[in-house]
């Protein structure tokens, strides 16, 4: 039986190898890249790279949980398989301190499209005087509203959240809810959403952000008011189960007119206007996201891509990037895909791309950059913690939510997370 | 253990038992390589202070344990962990159970039957995952639309601690009941019908010879299902982390969901693998009764 | 046996509507991804009594288009792999754990359990670390080996079971007309337990075809499996719910005529098995 057990071993061993990837001898650059428009539009255009370079892209496009598991794994393991890193703005402060991500300064320095990149999300990845990673796609906080149901009960488009109160409760039946928004907890889900209506009020995570004051400041006033136009926006007027909903299920509510307005992402905005995914599209509109009485700070998510500490290959993966954010490619991924998140300014001016998004909603574009416009880099804190203190804010408000606690206690119980994970007691 | 063991036949007695030993050998080593490096790892780990982005210091000891004894929301998840298991191998077994002695006794021999309940055993636990969470999401729901059209409401589960347990519960019982089955299949096909033909023939009613004569032959094959069943159940993850994310609030977040907060939200990987320390020790004490009654049993 | 009274029917009966009721519960999920698999992205979640017409075939296309086929192709040759491997292991060692009298024997079954019981969390950075120093990270190899933690333990103790219910006089009567342990486990043990080494087949086979967690942390591209390709339709900003649909089908499909073989097996030995 032993024999068995040794004769087995050895034939798994062989067959292991004989699958085992066989690397050749031709310059490669190893790409790990999350699901998105982008991305996906970036790996159908891989030959160009290396027709352009003689550089071979292997670009691999996983899911984004699949993609946040491994990561941190390679990265903690130090194997050196990656060259070219899906680097999400919120979560680069975090590799950074951790040292998993290399500089590109120089790189950054020398390329020749730089200028090209939108100032604001350049910027968003400078650390102490150091570019991290070149962007790629900024996303922003967009609402849609149906145009008919707006008309028929004779109102006009919300510009604050007490307005969108009020509308909501004119409009709001069972059949048809007024507005659906993220509530799972999760400082990628109702904590993409809740600090809008946060910042709208004057609420802040910390007591003075930019001045260098990082004490908690979840437990304000402002941030209370905040709180309970939130609960009383899910439990009034967004559909049953709304304390559960993610984007995809807004975007399914949207699409199959059981909700008459939807804060989001510029990416699910794109689907909820789209005439090929819904035929709600045409009634359709786009606006910025309601303010409050300290103004209106539409959500922000900075993608981009960094070069890890440990690639193999540094220099190819600049040349990488450098091709991955120019004009060019960017401006026929615009095309082939549906990605208006671009971050290389003169996209915006070619004709081909401004015909197609103005087809799929007229306004689409200049939303998107009004309300990028509107938005402040620092939207969600560009902190090392911040994962962490937006999973411990995220779950508080999703319980007031859900009624398993008081708003009070829940902002109260934050700060106290809050002050824990920062090491402030 | 019908051998007997005069002493003329010790000596064969004994080749046979060196004959056995070697038959499990194997096994033993296969298994042993692949487990001690990642359990060495995880106790090494709980005894430490390495976070993901901080590193180490060096400290090296029980400080993360004696955190642990304060830390309210461990308590909190092992209440979660609790009710999710308990309900779900349960029910598991329950239908496993019906499902296989209706197959055998009800149906006859429909072969396509079988079949059909092992479909949900095939479906990846992410899809899983997901096709529940439509089906409890009231708008996206069929049974909800189906419910409108006569004007009831189905009331939204995922919005409150129990009905969100109950939902996972749901979604779990589903993909893994045919485990149950299918060995519950097998071991009814080693039960010889003589043994109900003679039962029937002492009068003996359909239910009593079920709980009677079929019920006990099958405690081996319900308590290794048990056995399996509560340790996967205490490793509860993809339905939680799709169908809830723990929420509402924490509610739903199970012992290992927050030893997962832990370890990748918070970095804090040594308190995240004494987590897993602690839920190790409880489920290895547990099966070590189970396997002990399964033992007995058995023989 | 027959038995004809209204009381016999009425329960006849009830049994029936429970049997009806358990294939409802688990079929209508079933019927749920069949419907989101062939609708139309712009229908996905329409009530299907309101738009019946708006299906198509292109999610199937879709998919037969993507990298999906390989990963369930991977999917396959290392499950497969590791429970013929986890077989020829585990189905001697659950025999010797029913038969034998070790005073050992109870601890190693239960050693057998240990990787099972500790969560993944715990362990994953060490086992990732240990698979990148091996060089096993994204090879066959490296999969089939984490597979045989999963299936051998399940293997060896549904094997236990099914032998415990083999009559010690069977081997016992073999060994005493002059066969060898190995001989009499080969040609008496197995044949009358054939019932309980299909089920285990199949039990190991699934338990490592459904496994995402393992393939998480050692494949990459070139190894992928399908459960893990699945996570790959939720995206940054969308779910692909009828690609998951076309999916999930897709890794039950070649399921299915295993099962429907395997079944065979099963009746059949029921028909020609030894009886005590």
């Amino acid at each position: 039986m032993k024999h068995l057990f040794t004769t087995a071993l050895v034939a798994s061993m062989a067959l292991g190898a004989s699958f085992a990837p066989v690397h050749a001898q031709t310059e490669e650059v190893n790409v790990v890249l999350f699901g998105m428009p982008y991305t996906n539009g970036l790996q159908d255009l891989a030959d160009q790279f290396e027709e352009d370079t003689g550089i071979r892209a292997n670009i691999e496009v996983i899911g984004q949980d699949v993609f946040e598991n491994r990561i941190t794994l390679t990265f903690t393991g130090g194997s050196d398989d990656i060259d070219v890193v899906h680097a999400p703005v919120i979560q680069v402060q975090r590799w950074i301190q951790a040292g998993w991500l290399q500089p590109m300064t120089e790189y950054v320095a020398a390329m020749p499209g730089a200028d090209d990149i939108l100032a604001g999300p350049l910027n968003a990845y400078v650390v102490d005087g150091e570019n991290w990673a070149v962007p790629f796609m900024a996303g922003a906080g967009l609402m849609t509203y149906r145009q008919d149901v707006l008309d028929e009960a004779g109102l006009a488009v919300p510009e604050t959240w007490e307005e969108m109160l009020e509308v909501a409760a004119a409009i709001h039946t069972d059949d048809r809810a007024a507005i659906g928004l993220r509530a799972v907890p999760g400082q990628g889900f109702n904590m993409f959403i809740f600090p809008m209506i946060m910042r709208a009020y004057g609420g802040n995570f910390f007591a003075d952000y930019e001045g260098g004051d990082l004490t908690p400041a979840i437990n304000s006033p402002e941030n209370l008011e905040a709180l309970n136009v939130y609960i009383e926006l899910i439990n009034e007027y967004a559909p049953q189960g709304a304390g559960n909903f993610n984007f995809a299920e807004v975007l399914a509510a949207a699409q199959n007119d059981q909700i008459a307005f939807a804060v989001e992402g510029t990416g699910v905005v794109s689907r909820i206007v789209d005439p090929d995914l819904s035929q709600y599209a045409g009634v359709t509109g786009i606006a910025l996201p309601p303010g409050g009485p300290a103004g209106r700070s539409p959500a922000i998510a900075v993608h981009g891509l960094g070069i890890p500490t440990s690639a193999a290959n540094p220099d190819a993966a600049a040349r990488f990037i450098e091709w991955a954010v120019s004009v060019d490619t960017v401006t026929q991924i615009a095309l082939n895909e549906a990605f208006p998140d671009f971050t290389t300014g003169p996209v915006a001016d070619n004709p081909e791309v401004i015909a197609k998004y103005a087809d799929v909603h007229p306004d689409f574009l200049a939303m998107r950059v009004q309300a990028l416009d509107l938005a402040i880099g620092h939207y969600r804190p560009l902190i090392p913690d911040w994962p962490s203190l937006g999973q411990a804010v995220g779950e508080n408000i999703n319980a007031a939510v859900n009624g398993l606690m008081s708003p009070e206690d829940a902002l109260e119980a934050a700060e106290q997370e809050m002050r824990d994970i920062l090491g402030l007691y | 253990m019908a051998f007997s063991s005069t002493r003329r036949q010790r000596g064969a007695t004994y080749e046979i038992q060196r004959g056995y030993r070697r038959m499990i050998i194997p096994a033993l080593v296969a298994v042993s390589v692949f487990a001690i490096v990642p359990l060495a790892g995880m106790f090494g780990l709980a005894f430490s202070d390495y976070h993901l982005i901080r590193g180490s210091e060096g400290r090296f000891g029980f400080h993360n344990f004696v955190r642990l004894i304060s830390d309210g929301r461990l308590m909190g998840s092992v209440y979660v962990m609790a009710i999710l298991s308990i309900f779900g191998v349960v029910a598991q077994v329950l239908i496993g159970t019906a499902v296989a002695v209706g197959l055998q006794k009800i149906v006859g021999r429909w072969r396509m039957g079988r079949v059909l309940f092992l479909v949900p055993y095939a479906v990846p636990h992410v899809a899983v995952a997901l096709i529940w969470l439509s089906l409890f999401t009231p708008t996206l729901s069929p049974i909800n639309a189906f419910f409108d059209i006569f004007g009831i409401t189905v009331p939204s589960f995922l919005t409150t601690q129990n009905g969100a347990m109950f939902a996972i519960v749901v979604a779990d019982t589903w993909t893994n009941f045919p485990f149950s089955m299918l060995i519950i299949l097998a071991a009814l096909q080693g039960i010889s019908p003589d043994l109900d033909e003679a039962a029937a023939l002492d009068g003996a009613t359909r239910i009593k010879t079920f709980f009677y004569i079929t019920l006990p032959l099958l405690m081996p094959a319900l308590l290794m299902i048990t056995l399996f069943r509560f340790i996967d159940s205490l490793k509860h993850f993809p339905m939680i982390f799709v169908i809830t994310k723990g929420g509402p609030g924490r509610s739903t977040q199970a012992t290992n969901f927050y030893a997962y907060v832990q370890t990748f939200q918070n970095s804090n990987v040594a308190y995240g693998a004494a987590i897993a320390v602690t839920l190790f020790l409880m489920a290895a004490l547990i099966s070590f009764y189970v396997a002990k009654l399964n033992q007995r049993v058995s023989s | 046996m027959i038995d004809n009274s209204s009381a016999f029917r009425v329960k006849k009966a009830l049994g029936l509507f429970m049997m009806f009721s358990l294939l409802a519960f688990a079929a209508m999920p079933t019927l749920w991804v069949l419907i989101l698999s062939i609708r139309e992205q712009s229908a996905v979640f329409q009530p299907i009594w309101e738009s019946p017409l708006a299906v198509t075939l292109e999610n199937f296309l879709s998919i037969g288009r993507s990298d999906f086929p390989r990963a369930l192709l991977n999917s396959f040759i290392t499950a497969g792999t590791a429970t013929v491997l986890a077989m020829i292991v585990g189905v001697p060692a659950g025999f010797a754990l029913a038969k034998a009298r070790l005073s050992g024997k109870f601890i190693a079954s239960w050693i057998l359990l240990l990787l099972r019981m500790a969560p993944p969390v715990g362990f994953v950075i060490p086992l990732f670390i240990t698979y990148v120093n091996a060089g096993l990270i994204d090879t066959y190899t490296g999969l089939i080996f984490a597979y045989m933690t999963l299936t051998l333990p399940l293997i060896t103790w549904s094997m236990w079971n099914s032998f415990s219910q083999i009559p010690d006089e069977l081997i016992e009567a073999a060994i005493m007309d002059g066969a060898s342990l190995t001989k009499a486990f080969a040609l008496v043990a197995v044949p009358a337990a054939r019932p309980g080494v299909v089920a285990a087949a199949i039990l190991g086979f699934l338990v490592a075809w459904n496994d995402f967690f393992f393939a998480l942390i050692i494949t990459r591209s070139s190894t992928t499996t399908a459960p893990v390709a699945v996570m790959n339709f939720i995206s940054y900003d969308s779910v692909d719910w009828a690609s998951i649909a076309v999916a999930s089908i897709a890794l039950t499909l070649p399921i299915l005529p295993l099962m429907a073989i395997a079944n065979r097996y099963i009746v059949q030995s029921l028909s020609g098995a030894v009886k005590g």
